[in-house]
């Protein structure tokens, strides 16, 4: 074994942080930095319960945000995700009414038992995956017209099952069940846990499995990729296929959680998934980033959110926050990465 | 400005890279409105030559006059401005555009940004008809042939009055009355003020449109002679080749006769009718020089480009698709092995497992220990220079770049290996290990397809030597003693 | 000329005949399927109401209606084609609308006059696509994302002027909006039409000139077609691409003012979907989304498709049927324009 050996081994177990994990470490530095800033300046926010917002609120972007990030490391995006949570939340209902209880069409479904309905309703969801998968796989669309479209199609479908409106009335009991209950002696929401699930089980996704590796090698090269075995297109379905699943599961908890399946749901989701992803390091140029790192960038996002209220500035401030925030994440990222790369 | 005798003069050049003198002061003369040939092998220097004319590289040191004048263009578009216009293999026509604006792109003449009918268009436009009268300035790029859009380039070179047209390998990918037509084209530039320095292997264009050659040898100027003063190709032959002494080969001591690949009838758009077969453990050469179908062969079997034919591996029929087989047992290390071989921003120990990530996983598990003990073993098989199995790929050697690639396809287990251009752009000392594991493992029983244009190479290691020439198979040989390198440059040249 | 060399050039006469017939259809078709919405939509309603009659969709009052309706795609998807041509793309244009007719508005309500007010907004608009070209040209960043994150900015900063608790900038007891705001998009100038749709058809037409006869309109194709190749013939990409940008910004003010003329109002909102509609009409009308190809006279038939589509639908169907009949057309458009440009990635 030659001297060089001998280092390569030593420095293996040492360890060299990855791109992926200095970025993230870097968004967690910024994140720290805000945080301190917020409970300097914003009256009242070092309180344990804003603390606990911070991560609670944001569950469904979050969990949007695990198959935003994925594809974007791929080079792909979705928008359709905030469609597919009201198409999945409005066919939950519709699938579970009572069949003919009503004069009134809207109150009126058909009359599937609870679970039969959500699994129905998440079916239908991957179907818009499946849409997106056969456009920008198959046909090699670019993914970002091909989802704002099928974002309106999911919708659409959504507003009509609804007339425009809403679907509540006519529900089993069972319904709002999931959606509302809580750990005991707590308002964490199971929803909460479930994002916390769904995270950690991506974030082993994206460190620890074939499957996930194969994401980012897509996204770093798409021809070496193929030559080196890899079914680029079967994988890409896979990730819109998952992207849709995430959207739907989303979508029957919000729906059970207001006891309505409400066909404006979600509208702008789509946009916060990709800033967290973009906020947490993702480089559209391909095969970088982190889901923890979109985790770092939804509570960023949180913080300057609820900074933004506590200052009493209004909601109508969100918009220019986001987009200020993003690009400067955008300019920040590059100019750190540039400056390891030396 | 007085016109000198000579166009370009050439003073000691000299191109170093990191690891390898690619050109060795080199002098000569290129005379004014003649059509100036330059050959050469791989790695002769030719394509570093031509990239400094054209701006692509700095030179390191030596001079270059054109016109008599200091010539140092910092880009491509310099060398444009000053004179030197080049025809790529790339062709750099916009096919959206139609032939007109092709031509006028980045010259027109206008009025407050209103393009102008002028003189200038009529005048491009003759030339263009000059050259070639059935291309019709409005008809759209995209639907003129290859040759075609040659010709294009050839006309906006020629009616921007530049002094020298660079040609580069420019018959590769036309058919043959179309290379006629081409080569009346190119004689006629000569009436037209225009030098051509013409680069190209198939040495009976050299006899038919030069009237000067140089030849370059290992970075080195051979001779710039007219090439009325040459006999013939063998002359012109043993001045590419020189006396190479060809690492002495040694045949196999107990070569196996169990046939694993059966290639036949293979045929698409680049490849005519090919058959052959290898055995296992054997390391055949596919030998030829640019435009010969090396890169198609590689592709075609392993499944990324369409045929037509059959192929048979380990008796089985090859499905085209890479996945599948990678799977039957194949690997490709491919051409390119930064934009093909490698995932370039991740690390060694992202690279090496990739194409058998079933061996370092469990369930769909990745055993990182496993994967770091895995690269470990390929840093220390393959000698790779790097202190670490996290060190980004981008950041090696062109040598050691390749053997991540050669560890990627060794671990994927495949009893066939097929290797195009392995040691391209590799040094000396990187080389002699990769063809030190090529052995090896045929020892072990693999088999290797070596596809390359380096004739030392193929010499060198392999048993079966096969002879490509415009997509086709022309000739089938067992290495050894009596091996004529003569005979094979005169054949992948366009001989009979 | 050899046996060889004979059947060479009769497979390349077969090539240009059949790549002749393609270029027909590819010329054609997008006025076969104008026509056919129409047709659809003239003889939906038959049963119930006259051909050209009140409630027709060829009614005076209804094509009236729709064509003021269709100003702002008018007037701003011919530069949204410019830019697409060069191979890159806008998606904050809705928004930028949006701000524009905020902006506008404002003004209105306090006393400025028409001219004015127009010059302030139109300098407004340019920096705004300056700023688009800043992100994209100059810093590099995607496209899309870059225009996501203007899309934002752009939309919070015209939420930010409205007043709390007011959804527009419109009058009220207190500051009455001048009821001449209205004229430029609704007053009868000629035939019915009011002034802002002359100012779109002048639109329409310089961006024809535009893109067929002056430097803008060929180097945006150099530049889309072959990146290369334009840089070599000394095209400063990074230039063009910025000023197309710009005029981008320049033509959403006119869009933007038209809305707040039509609508009497400043809605911060009122932008939403233009970037859809856009697209849609772009893709319709032939436009390779990678760049290099396009025509801005199709992309506005493409505009006047989406119009009638979506004018037609609302006297056929209820209003939420809308989003998903735009989905649809818009993975329609989609198929449409896959299959048009498909030769050019075989080619």
């Amino acid at each position: 074994m030659n001297v060089e050996t001998k280092q390569a081994r030593k420095n293996t177990v040492a360890g060299r942080m990855s791109n992926e994990s200095f970025l993230t470490l870097f968004m967690i530095g910024v994140l720290v930095v805000l945080f301190g800033i917020a409970c300097a300046i914003v009256p009242n926010f070092f309180l344990p319960q804003n603390m606990l917002n911070l991560i609670t609120n944001n569950w469904f972007i979050i969990i949007l945000g695990i198959g935003v990030t994925f594809l974007l490391i791929t080079g792909n995006f979705d928008m359709s995700v905030g469609g597919v949570i009201a198409l999945t939340g409005v066919l939950s209902v519709y699938f579970c009414q009572g069949a003919n209880v009503s004069q009134n069409a809207l109150a009126n479904g058909l009359g599937l038992p609870y679970g039969l309905a959500i699994a129905l309703a998440l079916l239908c969801a991957m179907g818009i995956g499946a849409i997106n998968a056969f456009f920008i796989a198959r046909l090699k669309v670019p993914s970002i017209i091909v989802t704002l479209g099928t974002m309106m199609l999911a919708r659409g479908i959504a507003q009509v099952i609804t007339r425009g409106a809403q679907r509540n009335t006519s529900l089993p009991d069972v319904f709002g069940v999931v959606g509302n209950i809580a750990i005991q002696g707590t308002s964490i929401k199971i929803s909460v846990v479930i994002m916390v699930v769904l995270v950690s089980a991506a974030f082993i996704f994206e460190r620890m499995t074939v499957s996930g590796r194969r994401t980012y090698l897509i996204g770093a090269n798409a021809e070496a990729a193929r030559l080196s075995g890899i079914t680029v297109g079967r994988h890409l379905t896979f990730l819109y296929l998952i992207s849709a699943l995430l959207a739907g599961i989303t979508g029957i908890l919000l729906a059970s959680e207001f006891k309505a399946g409400v066909s404006s749901r979600a509208m702008g989701y789509e946009f916060d998934a990709l800033v967290v992803s973009l906020l947490g390091g993702v480089s559209i140029a391909g095969g970088f980033g982190s889901v923890l790192g979109m985790f770092v960038g939804a509570v960023i996002l949180s913080v300057v959110t609820t900074s933004a209220t506590g200052l009493l500035l209004s909601p109508d401030w969100q918009f220019t926050l986001k987009g200020i925030v993003t690009f400067i994440a955008i300019l920040a990222q590059r100019f750190a990465l540039d400056r390891r790369k030396g | 400005m007085k016109l000198t005798d000579n166009v370009l003069e050439i003073r000691d050049l000299v191109k170093d890279f990191p690891s390898v003198r690619a050109v060795n002061n080199v002098s000569f003369d290129i005379k004014r409105n003649t059509v100036h040939c330059l050959v050469g092998e791989n790695g002769a220097g030719k394509s570093t030559l031509i990239k400094i004319l054209t701006g692509a590289y700095a030179r390191s040191s030596g001079k270059i006059l054109l016109n008599g004048e200091e010539y140092s263009p910092h880009s491509p578009k310099n060398a444009k401005e000053k004179g030197i216009s080049t025809l790529f293999q790339e062709l750099n026509v916009v096919d959206q555009l139609t032939v007109e604006e092709n031509l006028t792109l980045g010259m027109e003449d206008t009025t407050f940004g209103f393009l102008r009918k002028t003189d200038k268009i009529n005048k491009m436009v003759s030339v263009m008809n000059s050259l070639e009268p059935s291309i019709r300035p409005r008809q759209l790029v995209s639907t003129l042939s290859v040759a075609k859009k040659q010709i294009v380039e050839i006309a906006k070179a020629v009616a921007t009055e530049s002094d020298i047209i660079i040609m580069d390998e420019p018959t590769a990918a036309i058919s043959e009355s179309e290379i006629a037509r081409l080569f009346k084209i190119v004689k006629g530039l000569r009436e037209k003020n225009v030098t051509v320095i013409y680069i190209s292997h198939r040495l009976d264009e050299i006899f038919e449109l030069g009237d000067y050659v140089t030849v370059m040898r290992d970075g080195k100027h051979i001779d710039t002679k007219p090439v009325s003063e040459i006999q013939d190709r063998s002359e012109l032959i043993r001045m590419m080749i020189g006396k190479t002494v060809f690492e002495a080969y040694t045949p196999k001591k107990d070569p196996s006769r169990e046939i694993i690949l059966q290639v036949r009838n293979l045929s698409n758009h680049k490849l005519n009718d090919i058959s052959f077969e290898v055995k296992k453990g054997e390391i055949v050469g596919f030998y030829g020089l640019v435009g010969a179908g090396k890169t198609e062969l590689a592709r075609a079997i392993y499944g990324v480009d369409e045929y037509e034919g059959e192929i048979l591996f380990k008796g089985e029929k090859l499905h085209p698709s890479p996945h599948k087989v990678i799977e039957a047992g194949i690997a490709l290390v491919p051409e390119e092995r930064r934009s093909q071989g490698l995932f370039t921003i991740l690390t060694i120990r992202g690279n090496v497992p990739v194409m058998n990530m079933g061996k370092v996983s469990r369930n769909g598990f990745i055993n990182a220990s496993q994967e770091r003990k895995v690269t470990l073993e390929y840093i220390e098989k393959l000698r790779i220079a790097t202190s670490s199995t996290e060190k980004e790929v981008i950041k090696l050697s062109g040598g050691n770049q390749q053997k991540v690639v050669f560890s990627k396809c060794l671990f994927a287990d495949a009893d066939l290996l097929m290797l195009d251009e392995p040691t391209r752009g590799i040094d000396v000392g990187a080389k002699s290990e990769i063809y030190g594991i090529i052995r090896r493992l045929s020892q072990e029983g693999k088999s290797i397809l070596i596809f390359s244009s380096e004739l030392p190479e193929i010499m060198n290691i392999c048993d079966s030597i096969y002879l490509l020439y415009d997509g086709n198979l022309k000739a089938a040989l067992q290495n050894g003693y009596d091996i004529d390198s003569e005979k094979i440059i005169h054949i992948v040249t366009g001989g009979e | 000329m050899n046996a060889k060399g004979a059947k060479e050039e009769s497979i390349q006469t077969q090539l240009e005949r059949s790549q002749a017939v393609r270029a027909n259809i590819k010329r054609f078709y997008i006025y076969f399927v104008l026509a056919l919405i129409v047709i659809i939509f003239s003889v939906a309603k038959l049963g119930q109401v006259e051909m050209f009659g009140r409630g027709h969709f060829l009614s005076p009052a209804s094509v009236i209606n729709l064509l003021r309706t269709a100003v702002p795609i008018m007037t701003l998807s011919g530069a949204f084609t410019l830019l697409m041509i060069s191979g890159y793309i806008d998606l904050s244009v809705g928004s930028a609308m949006s701000l524009n007719a905020v902006v506008f508005a404002l003004m209105i309500l306090n006393g400025f006059p028409f001219l004015p007010a127009l010059v302030i907004t139109l300098i407004l608009g340019i920096a705004m696509g300056a700023l688009n070209g800043l992100l994209v040209m100059k810093l590099r960043i995607t496209p899309v994302i870059a225009t996501l994150v203007t899309l934002s900015l752009f939309k919070g900063i015209a939420l930010l002027i409205v007043p709390d608790g007011l959804s527009a900038i419109k009058g009220s007891a207190e500051k009455v909006m001048p009821p001449w705001i209205n004229d430029y998009a609704r007053k009868n100038v000629l035939l019915g039409m009011p002034w802002a749709f002359f100012v779109a058809l002048a639109v329409i037409a310089i961006l024809v000139i535009l893109q067929r006869k002056t430097i803008l309109g060929k180097y945006a194709a150099a530049m889309g077609g072959n990146r290369t190749a334009a840089e070599l013939s000394g095209i400063n990409v990074v230039k063009m691409g910025w000023l197309l940008y710009i005029i981008v910004g320049f033509f959403a003010v006119l869009a933007g003012v038209a809305r707040a003329s039509y609508m009497s109002l400043g809605d911060p909102l009122s932008g939403d979907g233009m970037e859809l509609d856009n697209i849609i009409a772009v893709l319709l009308g032939g436009t390779a989304f990678s760049g290099g190809e396009g025509s801005v006279a199709k992309t506005i038939i493409g505009a006047l498709i989406i119009m009638c589509v979506t004018t037609g639908l609302m006297t056929v169907i209820p209003a939420y049927w809308q989003t998903v009949a735009k989905g649809s057309v818009l993975l329609f458009a989609v198929v449409l324009n896959h299959l048009l440009i498909r030769e050019k990635v075989k080619a």
